[in-house]
């Protein structure tokens, strides 16, 4: 049994590559793949090059800045660069779409800024070319293209009837045709996953991480999944359909319908359903529960009004002059703390909202096995929205702690008299500078990731079980002629 | 007798489910791109007056809160702009959702303020709009080449062709009677589409409104162009329909994202990433030199500003501040001027490639009219700055002589409003012209030729 499929998928190998069309294809193909993963290799060094050296420029910035006050330090803040994970040359995700620096200071917390979307004057929203792309829009063409007439063809020559009445049966065939198809497009992927790998460990040096390896091999799996499940179903149609015409015709507008369309359609419905406010109104609402909390701005707000005489009874002291800290600095760290709890509350909701809207395209990859694919890709080369929103995350805890620790020097080492205005300004040394850490992006584990697209892999296995049981059970329903 | 066999091409073509559900398909993704790009619209307005609103309530609260400082009072102060989408926007979306529509920046250094984005979710972004010009430049091909593609072929393969052959001298006319069927119907529904979008976006009657139907004929006429060279080969259906399909997604996706691919490479924008550096530190390092090193090159900048007394002797004043804060935006003009001519060379080379590939023309065209594309942007940033300096221009004299804040009309200054300016380039259509006609002159020949062997 093993034997005859084994010979079918030999024969489809051999005869897919014997067609002339399909072997130039197949070659553009894999010269498109070598081109986009060398380039996006090339994009990813010079990229992340630009932010590692803009990233060293801030610290040694920050570390030569002279004696100062804290809270200038404070407003000085600091720049953060959002650093790309050594596998997002293999998927580009959301990179283009989202800022890459964002400007941490005490009060206020800015948006990240610059990304490649807005430098660009359309052409990029044709799409990006990566080796993920390929993989998951052309590689299904060419699949497509070998099997619409796999055995609608032979069913319309009427060597479907002389096949199965030899040793053949129709599992075997249906077997032996997606192995034949499915080995064509190995013999592009297997090259190309070796060339990932050598970019890859080129990229962390040389040493490679556990992390990242397992990544790699769970991005492969899925991969190969993916490409199982379109010959299968691609096999299938062709058994089903009785004119290779019609075969076509439902493959190329399947292909359309969950590639070109369903992502827009759910993406745009999720905006639709959960809209999320503009910068304006989030700002204000942000603002307004500031407002209802105490205004630090405010000599007569009551939450500090309180504060206050709460400090100077437990000091024992009538003017918060006569404190043994920094009065203004305490001050500082009570509003950074109010407004950083209500702006994380905010932020929080939103991330919510978009969490919403990017719902509705993760339940369509159940329908859709590319949305699946393209999530786990995502996710696993870290270029997806979670890894975005973490970033951000990170980014404010610095920013929270940054500011905080200027406080704490604030309150510690600034004196509670202010100097007239012509007095010199007061400072403290510059070697406090240093105890503040350099930012650092932790990306997450990746067990924390297969965690979170749970949804996607199972839609992917439960994609690759339906299909495994439809070339085992299906023939049943299949008419020979 | 020929308005009779129309008649009948038309009847044979409207029998098959072929026709309808291509049509339907249009009509439907074409209405909801319309209602998603309305909504879009519609939205950006409802944000567009609520930022109205805000802007005289927050002065008030700002002017309440430190109306004792007047510097402080300006230190707070935000003043806005807003980038009005026009009724256009709603047909062709374009990058009105990467790009902010609303900018709000204090009198501080404008630099670290004006590139500030809105907050987007970077997922839709990615997906991209479902608004009419994506049907118009995606799915219109594609049901022009399910109605096309088997055209000659499908006579072949039912045997007629050769029937045909033995009845007629005029084989072309047949031919070109059963293309001029799918024309008609494609362009009605295109048309359909275009009135509603007109009714729905309350588009006025204008040369843009000309210029746009002319340019989406013309695409639509390339696409015909390009599915009949392709059948005038006389291959089978199936061939023709691969051959269509690799070459739509050939120039709908892979060679715009590879053009983009060589745009991003050869035009990279590290000065986005240095200006932010620079303008921090131009700003920020003053506080830590003597106050010359800042108002020496302020007072070249200001000469009008000299006549306001300097209190040199005080170790703070806003006069020094605002100072302080303008030569950030000085120190970061060169950073700036190198982002711009990034940003100039990225828009000639997406014009010229644009000159060869109708897909990427019509886009550019489409959001370019519609006032949605980059350069609609960057007009809008150089309004803002326009105004930021005005605003700047006429407040310092209050700050630096420590006026009252009540004695300035800051709360008469309400949302300022940009509406781009729209060029059109009619060379765009010239460069379609020319490659359908091209095309039409390819499949002319091949169908003479094939004739001829055959």
């Amino acid at each position: 049994m093993q034997n005859i499929t084994l010979t079918i998928a030999r024969q489809t190998y051999l005869s897919a590559f014997a067609n002339r069309a399909t072997l130039i294809f197949t070659l553009l193909l894999g010269f498109a793949l070598c081109l986009a993963t060398y380039v996006g290799w090339q994009n990813f060094r010079t990229q992340n090059q630009q932010r590692v050296h803009y990233k060293k420029v801030v610290r040694a910035q920050w570390l030569a800045k002279p004696d100062k006050h804290p809270h200038r330090m404070a407003h000085y803040g600091y720049l953060a660069f959002r650093e790309k994970h050594e596998l997002s040359f293999f998927d580009f995700g959301i990179e283009s779409f989202a800022g890459v620096s964002i400007f941490l200071e005490a009060h206020k917390q800015n948006t990240v800024n610059f990304s490649e979307a807005g430098f660009s004057n359309g052409m990029l929203r044709f799409g990006e070319i990566s080796v993920a792309m390929v993989l998951q829009l052309l590689v299904p063409l060419l699949i497509v293209f070998l099997g619409y007439s796999s055995i609608s063809a032979e069913r319309e020559s009427g060597t479907l009837k002389i096949i199965l009445c030899q040793k053949v049966n129709w599992r075997k065939l249906l077997w032996g045709k997606s192995i034949g198809i499915i080995s064509v497009c190995l013999s592009i992927f297997i090259p190309l996953i070796l060339l990932t790998i050598l970019l890859w460990a080129s990229l962390s040096d040389w040493q490679v991480s556990v992390d990242s390896a397992l990544r790699l091999i769970i991005l492969i799996l899925s991969y190969c999944v993916y490409f199982f499940i379109v010959t299968a179903v691609t096999v299938l149609v062709s058994a089903f359909q009785h004119s290779s015409k019609a075969s076509l015709t439902i493959l190329l507008a399947c292909w359309i319908l969950f590639i070109v369309i369903i992502p827009r359609i759910t993406q745009s419905i999720g905006a639709k359903v959960y809209p999320s406010p503009s910068k304006i109104e989030f700002a204000d609402a942000v603002a307004h529960d500031i407002h209802k909390q105490g205004d630090s701005h405010d000599p007569n707000d009551k939450h500090y009004a309180s504060i206050k005489d709460s400090l100077l009874h437990a000091y024992h002291v009538d003017d918060v002059k006569k404190l043994p800290f920094n009065y203004g600095g305490y001050i500082m760290a009570e509003g950074e703390k109010i407004t950083a709890t209500i702006y994380n509350a905010h932020q929080h909701k939103l991330n919510e909202t978009f969490a919403k809207q990017n719902r509705i395209t993760a339940l369509a990859g159940l329908l859709d096995p590319f949305l699946s694919l393209k999530q786990i890709s995502m996710a696993l080369t870290a270029s997806d929205f979670e890894t975005f929103i973490d970033f951000q995350r990170q980014a404010e805890d610095y920013r929270y702690q940054l500011a905080q620790q200027m406080n704490k020097l604030q309150i510690d080492k600034i004196s509670n008299v202010t100097p007239g205005e012509h007095d010199k300004p007061l400072s403290i040394s510059k070697s406090n500078w240093a105890q503040q850490p350099d930012f650092n992006y932790m990306f997450s584990t990746v067990g924390d990731v297969i965690t979170r697209e749970a949804l996607a892999l199972i839609s992917l296995i439960m994609w690759l079980s339906c299909t495994l049981l439809l070339l085992q059970y299906a023939p049943r329903w299949i008419k020979t002629i | 007798m020929r308005k009779n066999t129309y008649n009948l091409e038309f009847k044979l073509f409207l029998s098959g489910s072929t026709a309808w559900i291509g049509i339907a398909i249009l009509l439907i993704t074409g209405f909801a791109g319309l209602y998603f790009g309305k909504s879009f619209i519609d939205n950006q307005h409802s944000v567009i007056k609520k930022a109205s609103i805000l802007q005289t309530e927050n002065t008030l609260k700002n002017v309440e809160h430190f109306g004792k400082d007047i510097g402080l009072v300006f230190f707070h102060n935000k003043f806005s702009m807003a980038n009005l989408p026009g009724n256009w926007a709603g047909f062709a979306i374009g990058q009105r959702d990467v790009n902010p529509y609303l900018i709000s920046a204090t009198m501080l250094a404008l630099e670290g303020q004006i590139y500030d984005t809105d907050i987007t979710n970077p997922v839709t972004l990615l997906s991209g709009n479902m608004d009419i010009s994506f049907v118009f430049l995606y799915l219109f091909p594609l049901v022009i080449i399910a109605f096309t593609y088997n055209l000659i072929s499908e006579l072949k393969e039912f045997g007629i062709w050769s029937v045909l052959r033995a009845q007629t001298n005029h084989i072309i006319a047949v031919i070109w009677q059963k293309l001029l069927v799918r024309l008609v119907s494609i362009l009605f529904t295109a048309l359909i589409l275009l009135t509603t979008a007109v009714l729905y976006l309350n588009i006025k009657l204008d040369t843009t409104l000309f210029t746009i139907t002319l340019l989406l004929l013309l695409y639509l006429g390339f696409w015909f162009a390009l599915s009949f060279c392709i059948i005038s080969l006389g291959k089978s259906s199936n061939y023709n329909a691969s051959a269509l399909i690799a070459i739509w997604v050939l120039i709908c996706i892979v060679i715009p994202a590879a053009l983009n691919l060589v745009l991003i490479r050869q035009y990279p924008i590290p000065e986005a990433l240095q200006n932010v550096i620079n303008q921090r530190e131009g700003y920020h390092e003053k506080w830590d030199m003597p106050k010359e090193v800042t108002m020496k090159p302020f007072f070249a900048h200001y000469p009008q500003l000299r006549k306001f007394p300097f209190p040199s002797d005080k170790s703070f004043s806003w006069f020094w501040y605002y100072g302080m804060q303008q030569m950030g935006d000085d120190q970061a003009i060169k950073s700036k001027k190198a982002m711009e001519n990034k940003l100039d060379a990225r828009q000639h080379f997406t014009k010229v490639a644009a000159l060869f590939f109708p897909t990427i023309q019509t886009q550019l065209m489409l959001n370019e009219m519609a006032g949605t594309d980059l350069s609609a942007h960057l007009q809008f940033q150089e309004s803002y700055r326009k105004y930021h300096e005005q605003v700047r221009l006429h407040f310092y004299p209050a700050i630096f002589l420590e006026q009252d804040i009540h004695r300035t009309n800051l709360k008469d200054i309400g949302l300022k409003q940009f509406i781009p300016q729209k060029k059109s380039n009619l060379n765009g259509l010239l460069s379609i012209a020319v490659i359908t006609l091209l095309l039409i002159a390819m499949s002319l020949f091949n169908f003479r030729k094939a004739r001829l062997i055959r």
